[in-house]
C-alpha cells in the first residue's frame, strides 16, 4: 500500500492547482470574453490576440517561462505560484472563448426585453444574460475542468509536489516492478476524481436544460 | 393658441417625422403619429410596412435617423441618441410586449415580474411580490407564480409578459404583434387581457394582424405600407370604406 499512500500525499496539491487555476481562469475570462465582443475595435483585437496566444502556447512551455524565466533577485515565483498563474491564464483563454460562445447563444430578445424594461446594462448583463449563457455552456466548462484536473500533472515538471510528482519520486527510488504501481494508482485517482464531476455536470445540465431551453 | 395647448396636453404620444433606414433601405419615411391619453391605437399593414420598426422607435430599441417625439409631456429630439438617464426615463414611461414574449427563462414567473421592479423602481422585495401577485392574478396566472416560463403555454407566457410590463406602471403600453406567435385559441386569452387593459384606460399602441381587435377595441387605426402612413382614422370607417387602394388591397387580402 505504500505507493498509494505516497501518491495520496500529492492529492491536496493536485486539487489546489486544478481548482485554484480554474478559479483564476474563470475570473480573468470574464473581462476577456467581454473584450472579445466589444464594438471597440482595438480592444477587441488585443483581447483576441491575448486569447489566441494563451490557447496557442503549450502549457509546459508557459510554466517553464513563468518559473525559470522570471528570476530577478527581488521577484521570483514559487513553483505553486507559477503553476496557478500559468494554468490560470491559459484557462482564462479557453474559458473566455467558451463564455463568448455562450453569450452568443442568448437570444437578442433577452437584451431587448431588458432594455425595454429600463434595466441598466450592467444589471442586465450579470443577472439576465450571463446566467443564461453559463447554463448553456456549463457542460463545456465541466469538460474543460476535467481536462485541467489532468493537465495539473504538468505542474510536476516545475516541481510542484502533486500526485504525478510523488509517483515519479517513488518510482525513481523503487526501480523494481513496483515502480509502475504509483503511476497506476495516480491514474486511478484521476479517474476517481473526474468521473463524479462528469456525472454531476450531466445531471446539472439536464436540470438546467429543463428550465432554460 | 389656447386650444392648441390644451389639445397637446390630451396626447400621450406625438411622433414627428420619424425617419429610419437600415443601410440603403429606408424603412420609415417621415412618419408622424398622435395618440391621445387612454386611446388604443392599432397599426396594421402588410409585412415589411415598417409597423414594428415604428413601434420600436418609440422606446428607442431602434434609433431613428431623424425626427422628434413627445411622450407624456416630455419632448425628445430623437435625431441623436439620448443621454443614458433620458433614455432610461423614456423607457420607464413605456411598457413593451414582444411577439416572442421574451420572458427570462432562468427565473420563475413570479421572479420575472418581481426582478424589474426591484431594479428599475427599487421596490423592496415584499412590495414587489405583492404587486406581482396582484398583476398575475389580474392576468389569471397567480397559480403559475412558481412555474418556469418554459412550463407555460405561449398564451400564458404572453400574459406574464404583460404583467411584467405593467408592474413598472407604464403610461403607455406598446404591443409588437403580441398574438402572432400564438394559435388562435391562445391568442384569444391574450386579447382578452388586452381588452381589459384598454377598458381600464391604458394608452396602447398595438401592431397587430387581429382585425377584429383593431375594430372592436381600437379607437384609432393607422394603416402603413412601404414605410409610409397611408391612412388613419376611426377603425370602422377605414375598414368599411378605405380611401386608399393600397388599404383596400391589404384589407381584402386579410379578410380572405
Amino acid at each position: 500500500m505504500e505507493p498509494l499512500l505516497v501518491v495520496l500525499q500529492g492529492l491536496p496539491l493536485t486539487l489546489i492547482v486544478s481548482i485554484g487555476s480554474f478559479i483564476v481562469g474563470a475570473i480573468l475570462a470574464v473581462p476577456l470574453s467581454l473584450g472579445l465582443r466589444t464594438s471597440i475595435l482595438p480592444l477587441r483585437l488585443i483581447c483576441r490576440l491575448v486569447v489566441d496566444l494563451l490557447r496557442g502556447v503549450p502549457m509546459i512551455v508557459w510554466l517553464f517561462v513563468l518559473k525559470f524565466g522570471i528570476s530577478s533577485p527581488e521577484f521570483r515565483l514559487t513553483s505553486l505560484e507559477a503553476a496557478l498563474l500559468g494554468l490560470g491564464t491559459i484557462s482564462a483563454g479557453y474559458l473566455a472563448e467558451i463564455y463568448r460562445a455562450g453569450l452568443q447563444t442568448v437570444p437578442r430578445g433577452q437584451y431587448e426585453a431588458s432594455q425595454a424594461l429600463g434595466i441598466s446594462r450592467p444589471i442586465a448583463f450579470f443577472r439576465i444574460i450571463a446566467p443564461q449563457a453559463v447554463r448553456i455552456v456549463s457542460p463545456t466548462i465541466a469538460t474543460y475542468f476535467i481536462g485541467l484536473l489532468k493537465n495539473s500533472s504538468i505542474a510536476s515538471t516545475i516541481i510542484v509536489a502533486e500526485m504525478v510528482f510523488q509517483a515519479q519520486a517513488y518510482a525513481r527510488q523503487n526501480l523494481s516492478i513496483s515502480g509502475v504501481l504509483p503511476y497506476v494508482f495516480a491514474g486511478l485517482l484521476y479517474i476517481a476524481l473526474s468521473v463524479p464531476i462528469a456525472m454531476a455536470s450531466r445531471s446539472l445540465d439536464e436540470r438546467l436544460r429543463k428550465s432554460v431551453i | 393658441m389656447d386650444t392648441q395647448r390644451n389639445e397637446s396636453e390630451d396626447f400621450m404620444l406625438e411622433l414627428g417625422a420619424i425617419t429610419k433606414s437600415f443601410g440603403k433601405n429606408t424603412i420609415l419615411h417621415q412618419v408622424s403619429l398622435r395618440v391621445r391619453k387612454g386611446e388604443v391605437c392599432s397599426i396594421i399593414g402588410p409585412s415589411g410596412a415598417g409597423k414594428s420598426t415604428l413601434l420600436r422607435c418609440i422606446n428607442l430599441l431602434e434609433q431613428p435617423d431623424s425626427g422628434n417625439m413627445s411622450l407624456n409631456g416630455n419632448f425628445y429630439d430623437v435625431s441623436f441618441p439620448l443621454r443614458q438617464d433620458e433614455l432610461l426615463s423614456l423607457r420607464r414611461t413605456c411598457g413593451m410586449v414582444f411577439q416572442s414574449f421574451n420572458l427570462f427563462p432562468h427565473m420563475t414567473v413570479l421572479q420575472n415580474v418581481v426582478f424589474p421592479q426591484r431594479h428599475v423602481l427599487r421596490r423592496n422585495e415584499s412590495e414587489a411580490r405583492e404587486v406581482a401577485l396582484k398583476l398575475l392574478d389580474r392576468v389569471g396566472l397567480k397559480n403559475k407564480a412558481s412555474s418556469h416560463p418554459t412550463q407555460l403555454s405561449g398564451g400564458q407566457q404572453q400574459r406574464v409578459a404583460i404583467a411584467r410590463a405593467l408592474a413598472l406602471e407604464p403610461k403607455l403600453m406598446l404591443f409588437d404583434e403580441p398574438t402572432s406567435a400564438l394559435d388562435p385559441e391562445l391568442a384569444h386569452e391574450v386579447l382578452d387581457v388586452m381588452r381589459e387593459l384598454a377598458d381600464s384606460g391604458m394608452t396602447m399602441v398595438v401592431v397587430t394582424h387581429e382585425m377584429n381587435f383593431a375594430r372592436t377595441v381600437g379607437d384609432h387605426l393607422v394603416v402603413m405600407a412601404d414605410g409610409h402612413k397611408i391612412e388613419e382614422g376611426i377603425p370602422e370607417a377605414i375598414m368599411d370604406h378605405p380611401q386608399q387602394s393600397r388599404t383596400r388591397q391589404f384589407l381584402s387580402a386579410v379578410n380572405h
